[in-house]
C-alpha cells in the first residue's frame, strides 16, 4: 500500500508574545488501520471564468463513507487579497469558511456530504484533490 | 500586525505512478486585506478522561462572522490506529470527517457555526487552536 505524509508547519514570531513554530506530520491511513490510504484523484487545476455558485468539486457519491480515512485538500490559486472561495458542506449553510488568495485547507472527509465551493469574482483558480481509500474499514 | 505562515507538505513516492511531492504555503491575512491576522487562542492540548460527544471546541460566538479568514487547526493526538475524533460542525454536527491517530486539519473558519467534536474512547488527547481576526473586514 501507498505511504503517503502530509505535513503541517504554523509559524509566527509575533502572533503571541513568543515565537509559535508548530511541525505536524501524518501518515494517512485507512480508518482504524496502519495501512496507507490506497486511492487519489491527482491535484485538479480550475480557472473558473464566470463566478460559481454551490459547484460540487468532491462528489459523496465517489467515496465509501462514514468509517473513513479521505483527506480533502482545496487551495485558492488566485494572487491579490480579495477573490476568496467560500467553502460548503452540503446542506444548508453548513459554511467553513473564505480561502484567501493562497490559502489552502486539509480535512478530513467522511464521504457522506458533497463538498461545495462558492466564488464571486471572474477568473478564480482553484486546486483540489481527494486522498481516500477504496473500501470502508 | 503579526505575519503567520501556514505551510502545508503532501509527498508519496507510491500513491500514483508519479512522485507527489506538493508544498504550499500562505500567509494568514484578515479577509480581503494584506494585513496579517491578530488573534490566536494559542494551543489548547486537553486529555478527556471520558467519550465526548458534540464537544464545543470552536464557538461561533467568540469570533467576529462573515466576512472573515479566521483559520482552525485540529489533531488527534491519540497513539495507536482505533481511536478517532469526528470533526462536526455546526448545531445540527454535520459530520466533516474522523480524524485518525496523529491525523491533523486545517481549514478556514466562517465564524458562523459552532465547531465540535466527539472522540471514540476514554483518554483522547486532542489539540486544537484558532488563529482569527478581532473585527470582520
Amino acid at each position: 500500500m501507498a505511504t503517503t505524509t502530509a505535513t503541517l508547519t504554523l509559524s509566527s514570531a509575533d502572533i503571541t508574545g513568543h515565537s509559535f513554530n508548530m511541525t505536524q506530520s501524518a501518515i494517512l491511513t485507512k480508518a482504524a488501520s496502519s495501512t496507507g490510504l490506497d486511492e487519489f484523484t491527482g491535484i485538479t487545476s480550475r480557472k473558473y471564468t464566470a463566478a460559481q455558485t454551490d459547484t460540487v468539486i468532491v462528489d459523496k457519491g465517489d467515496y465509501v463513507d462514514t468509517t473513513v480515512g479521505h483527506k480533502v485538500y482545496i487551495r485558492n490559486t488566485n494572487t491579490g487579497n480579495s477573490d476568496y472561495i467560500l467553502v460548503e458542506l452540503e446542506g444548508t449553510n453548513i459554511f467553513l469558511g473564505r480561502l484567501y488568495p493562497g490559502d489552502w485547507m486539509f480535512i478530513p472527509y467522511a464521504g457522506t456530504k458533497n463538498i461545495l465551493v462558492t466564488t464571486v469574482a471572474l477568473n478564480v483558480g482553484i486546486e483540489y484533490g481527494v486522498f481516500s481509500q477504496s473500501t470502508v474499514s | 500586525m503579526a505575519t503567520t505562515t501556514a505551510t502545508i507538505t503532501l509527498s508519496s513516492a507510491d500513491i500514483t505512478g508519479d512522485a507527489l511531492n506538493l508544498t504550499k504555503s500562505t500567509i494568514l491575512n484578515k479577509a480581503n486585506t494584506a494585513t496579517g491576522l491578530d488573534q490566536f487562542t494559542g494551543i489548547t492540548t486537553v486529555v478527556y478522561a471520558g467519550a465526548q460527544t458534540a464537544k464545543n471546541i470552536v464557538d461561533a460566538g467568540d469570533y467576529a462572522n462573515t466576512t472573515t479568514s479566521h483559520k482552525v487547526y485540529i489533531k488527534n493526538s491519540s497513539v495507536g490506529t482505533s481511536d478517532f475524533v469526528t470533526v462536526e460542525i455546526g448545531g445540527d454536527n454535520i459530520i466533516m470527517g474522523q480524524l485518525y491517530p496523529g491525523d491533523w486539519c486545517f481549514f478556514p473558519y466562517e465564524g458562523t457555526l459552532d465547531v465540535d467534536i466527539d472522540t471514540s474512547a476514554v483518554g483522547m488527547k486532542v489539540e486544537y487552536g484558532v488563529f482569527s481576526q478581532s473585527v470582520a473586514s
